[in-house]
């Protein structure tokens, strides 16, 4: 017992302090209906991280962290520019689009280079198992100062995601919500890869949904699931001994799963029980 | 909980009484070797599959409790394991396996490494500052992982320093035997070139009089462009090249479309006892499957 504690401390620090944030904005990010952008816009930062290594610098130089960064202000640009009124082009169309594109050109950037593949690889499946101590330490730091932005200019960016009367300077707003998200998503698709930082952003927002309609209580459902999920996953692949991110994307699923067979008795049984009085 | 606890000193029981040494090897050659000298003094894992890249390894729980409660690792320690060996070690935090420690038995300081490049240059390749880590498919040097193996399972338990020594020479006497039988099995061979995905079998070349100098690859660790592929096709054809070999994780796609272009056979091979079938018996059986597999191939 103390021994699997020894070595699951950290990735189960990692996976209950870091995704409170990531629930936070997935609801967000449900909400706007652009479940992939978290995809594309580590995609573009990991497009940042190829041109470092082609400069020759090494991968956690510094020089490779603000390529990775000015790559994703430069989505968080992108993103901000495409989102428009105009229907007949859905944004989900333009952020499967940067994702491809961001994706096919990191593979052509490195097919010259060298240990390219083996970088681009570790910049996008990152493993909690082996989460270090200081990673999980700066990451929690960089999330507490974005979590203080988001609960300061909370009105702004809920105004925009839910579409009631938007800001003065919606862009710039909009802007800001993309570029903070970015830093989000970007550090911890370092610590936790790709798969699972989208599952801890879109599972726990959709389980909220499914159960509650007040934002607060998706944000508490929410938060339950991710823990309960962590908790869980890590637990899971401890004893059976499976890569600790899948096990973890997993077990979220299997919540969801039941969230929603929940959600469904429920109305079927508030729609029998109108029947009956009818 | 307490009836685990229980199960788990009953398991551990026997293991107590004898009080083997917990031995880790990075990857299955090293442990086959370590099996063989230790015999049944030592426990012996292997963290990599014999199927697997050892470049890269996925990291699992079990790893790191493995490296946690081993009394000794042994690596081939020429950065093969670099990707993956050093975030593993640090989590377990097993002292006996620092660096220095002399439960940490590396082999590479004991080998002359192929390759060693005079400057690195990352437009190379993915290049090894030490050399080509790939060396244990040379059986010579497979000897000095055993001798080096024998005289780190005897630093740690000197009770069995000599069965270690005996073994040893066991394990001398039967690579020096078949020596022997594999130079004559590929003596008909001298010289000829050979075909691999990867840049993985220079000592095995080099100890056989075989040339495995054209690649699939157009540099280590960059999978095959069209270009590339043409251009090894064009001097297969040219130099009338029969034979391609490829490794369980390595694409044989690319490998059969070659082999068709050119007429050329698609040989299985491995780095690691179990990576082909008929190769789970150890190092011997491995080396034994290559020279013959090799050898029936340039054959046709």
């Amino acid at each position: 017992m103390i021994e699997s504690f020894q070595i699951m401390k950290w990735p189960l620090l990692a996976c209950l302090l870091l995704p409170g944030l990531l629930v936070y904005l997935g609801l967000h990010i449900v909400e706007r209906e652009i479940i992939f952008v978290d995809l594309a816009l580590a995609q573009v930062a990991a497009l940042g991280n190829c041109v470092a290594i082609l400069l020759g610098h090494d991968a956690h130089d510094w020089q490779t962290y603000a390529w990775s960064a000015s790559f994703t202000v430069a989505g968080a640009g992108i993103f901000t520019v495409t989102k428009t009124k105009n229907l007949r082009v859905p944004q989900e169309a333009l952020i499967g689009i940067v994702y491809v594109v961001a994706a096919a050109l990191g593979i052509l950037l490195l097919s010259r280079s060298a240990e390219g593949n083996e970088e681009l690889r570790r910049t996008l499946v990152g493993d909690v198992l082996l989460v270090r101590p200081v990673e999980v330490g700066k990451t929690f730091g960089l999330y507490a100062v974005i979590a203080v932005i988001h609960f300061v200019f909370r009105r702004q960016f809920l105004a925009l995601t839910l579409n009631h009367e938007p800001p003065r300077g919606a862009r710039w707003w909009d802007f800001l919500f993309y570029a903070l998200f970015g830093f989000v998503v970007t550090s911890f698709v370092q610590i936790g890869g790709v798969l699972l930082v989208f599952s801890y952003l879109i599972i726990p927002a959709v389980c909220g949904k499914f159960l509650a309609n007040s934002l607060p209580v998706r944000l508490l459902i929410g938060w339950l699931v991710a823990t309960l999920g962590s908790v869980v996953g890590l637990w899971a692949s401890y004893v059976g001994d499976w890569p600790t991110g899948a096990a973890v994307v997993c077990t979220l699923g299997v919540v969801l799963l039941l969230v929603g067979m929940t959600s469904c008795f429920k109305h079927w049984r508030n729609n029998y029980k109108k029947e009956k009085l009818t | 909980m307490k009836i685990r606890t229980i199960i788990l000193f009953a398991l551990l029981m026997p293991a107590l009484a004898h009080a083997k040494l917990n031995v880790v090897a990075t990857t299955p050659e090293l442990a086959a070797i370590a099996r063989d000298i230790g015999g049944n003094r030592i426990e012996v894992v292997s963290l990599a599959k014999p199927t697997e890249d050892t470049h890269f390894v996925d990291p699992k729980p079990s790893f790191v409790v493995k490296l946690a409660r081993a009394d000794a690792l042994i690596e081939g320690g020429a950065e093969l394991e670099i990707g993956w060996l050093p975030p593993l070690l640090e989590n377990a935090r097993n002292s006996r396996l620092a660096t220095d420690a002399p439960g940490r038995i590396a082999i590479a300081p004991g080998v002359q490494l192929l390759e060693v490049p005079t400057a690195l240059d990352r437009s190379k390749g993915d290049v090894h500052a030490m050399g080509n880590p790939h060396f244990m498919t040379d059986p010579l040097n497979a000897k000095i992982a055993a001798q080096r193996i024998a005289d780190g399972l005897a630093k740690l338990d000197a009770a069995g320093a000599e069965t270690y020594r005996s073994n040893l020479a066991k394990f001398n006497t039967r690579i020096d035997a078949k020596m022997i039988e594999w130079h004559k099995t590929l003596a008909p061979f001298l010289g000829k070139r050979i075909v691999a995905y990867h840049n993985t079998w220079p000592d095995f070349g080099a100890r056989f009089g075989l040339k495995i100098d054209l690649f699939l690859e157009p540099k280590p660790g960059i999978p095959p462009t069209p270009a590339s592929l043409a251009e090894v096709i064009a001097k297969m054809k040219a130099e009338h090249l029969r034979v391609v070999i490829v490794e369980p994780y390595q694409n044989r796609k690319t490998a059969d479309a070659v082999a068709i272009a050119t007429g050329a056979v698609v040989v299985p091979v491995a780095q690691y006892p179990g990576g082909v079938k008929g190769t789970e018996g150890g190092y011997v059986e491995l080396i034994d499957y290559l020279v013959n597999a090799i050898a029936k191939g340039l054959a046709q």
